[in-house]
């Protein structure tokens, strides 16, 4: 990508081959203030991204080597996994909290034991 | 639609946590391919098309509600992208915005934007569309797109057509705007 201050058709296809080989971030870094306006301001710009997106998704999302089914579900149960621990993690927290709060609300004993033996239950 | 990805949604909805999680393999066999390679079209990297993926299937085992009413496999890509892909889309770009120089509104709209009518075209659909549009180009212009959707660079494409990087930029923005025109028009009178 050029340094100097490139016209809307460069930035297109830059834009483009950005997609294509998988670089957007460095793509959106490259962008100056006055390219970012001139983006911005493009009518044209934008319709075109949605065809550029067409020519990624035709071309090249075919020949694009994705994972096993298989190991990829290994890691979307052990991405639910860990949300369940966390779940779980932060509702045990929160119910010490609870118990110390009514204990300090200055409520009796009985209050607390009976609250205790509801949590049992559950 | 499949049955197979039928039952899946059945048990994705049901309330029971354990019973998602089980219904999770299935949906994910079922889903997998159309998935990855709709999410493609944004991130053109197979690494962050799995990453994002990895999260999507999780925020739907977490909140499934939007799959409740799905009739088809168009409504299901559409509803995920809408409900659950845009928000991780957009994600992947967030914590480098602050050093750029494009609003935040124009980053969403170029790396998640709102679904048109490409968005819900199937792939063969789409394949096919594209086809009938490129045979309408003119020689040149459709050369400079397949050479670009080979592979090759600009200079390699600039060398092949014996002009410069810079005709051929102009060239292919050209040839894409008149690609969504041609595209646009055979949609609308289909």
């Amino acid at each position: 990508m050029s340094d100097t201050k490139r016209e809307i058709q460069e930035l297109l296809v830059d834009y483009a081959g950005a997609l294509r080989d998988g670089c957007i971030p460095s793509f959106l870094k490259s962008l100056t203030r006055e390219e970012g306006k001139l983006i911005a301001s493009s009518e044209q710009f934008w319709d075109a991204t949605e065809i550029v997106r067409v020519l990624n998704g035709v071309g090249f999302a075919d020949k694009a080597v994705t994972a096993d089914v298989g190991l990829f579900m290994s890691r979307v149960d052990a991405n639910i996994v860990s949300r369940l621990k966390k779940a779980r993690a932060s509702s045990q927290r929160k119910r010490p909290s609870r118990l110390t709060s009514q204990k300090r609300s200055g409520r009796s004993t009985k209050s607390a034991s009976k609250t205790e033996n509801t949590e049992k239950q559950i | 639609m499949d049955r197979r990805l039928q039952n899946a949604l059945k048990g994705l909805t049901a309330c029971d946590v354990e019973r998602r999680r089980r219904a999770m393999e299935p949906f994910v066999r079922a889903t997998f391919e159309s998935f990855i390679r709709y999410l493609y079209r944004y991130l053109g990297n197979e690494t962050e098309c799995e990453d994002v993926l990895e999260d999507v299937y999780a925020d739907i085992w977490e909140d499934p509600g939007h799959l409740s009413n799905i009739n088809s496999q168009r409504e299901l890509l559409k509803t995920v992208y809408m409900y659950y892909m845009r928000k991780r889309l957009r994600q992947v770009y967030r914590r480098i915005n602050r050093h750029l120089n494009l609003s935040q509104n124009n980053l969403t709209n170029l790396v998640a934007p709102e679904l048109g009518v490409f968005e819900m075209m199937s792939q063969s659909e789409l394949k096919q569309s594209l086809h009938r549009a490129l045979g309408k180009l003119k020689s040149r212009e459709r050369r400079a797109i397949e050479l670009w959707m080979e592979g090759f660079s600009n200079r390699t494409v600039a060398n092949e057509l014996k002009t410069t990087v810079g005709a051929v930029k102009m060239l292919k923005f050209r040839a894409i705007l008149k690609l969504k025109k041609l595209m646009q028009d055979s949609y609308q009178a289909e």
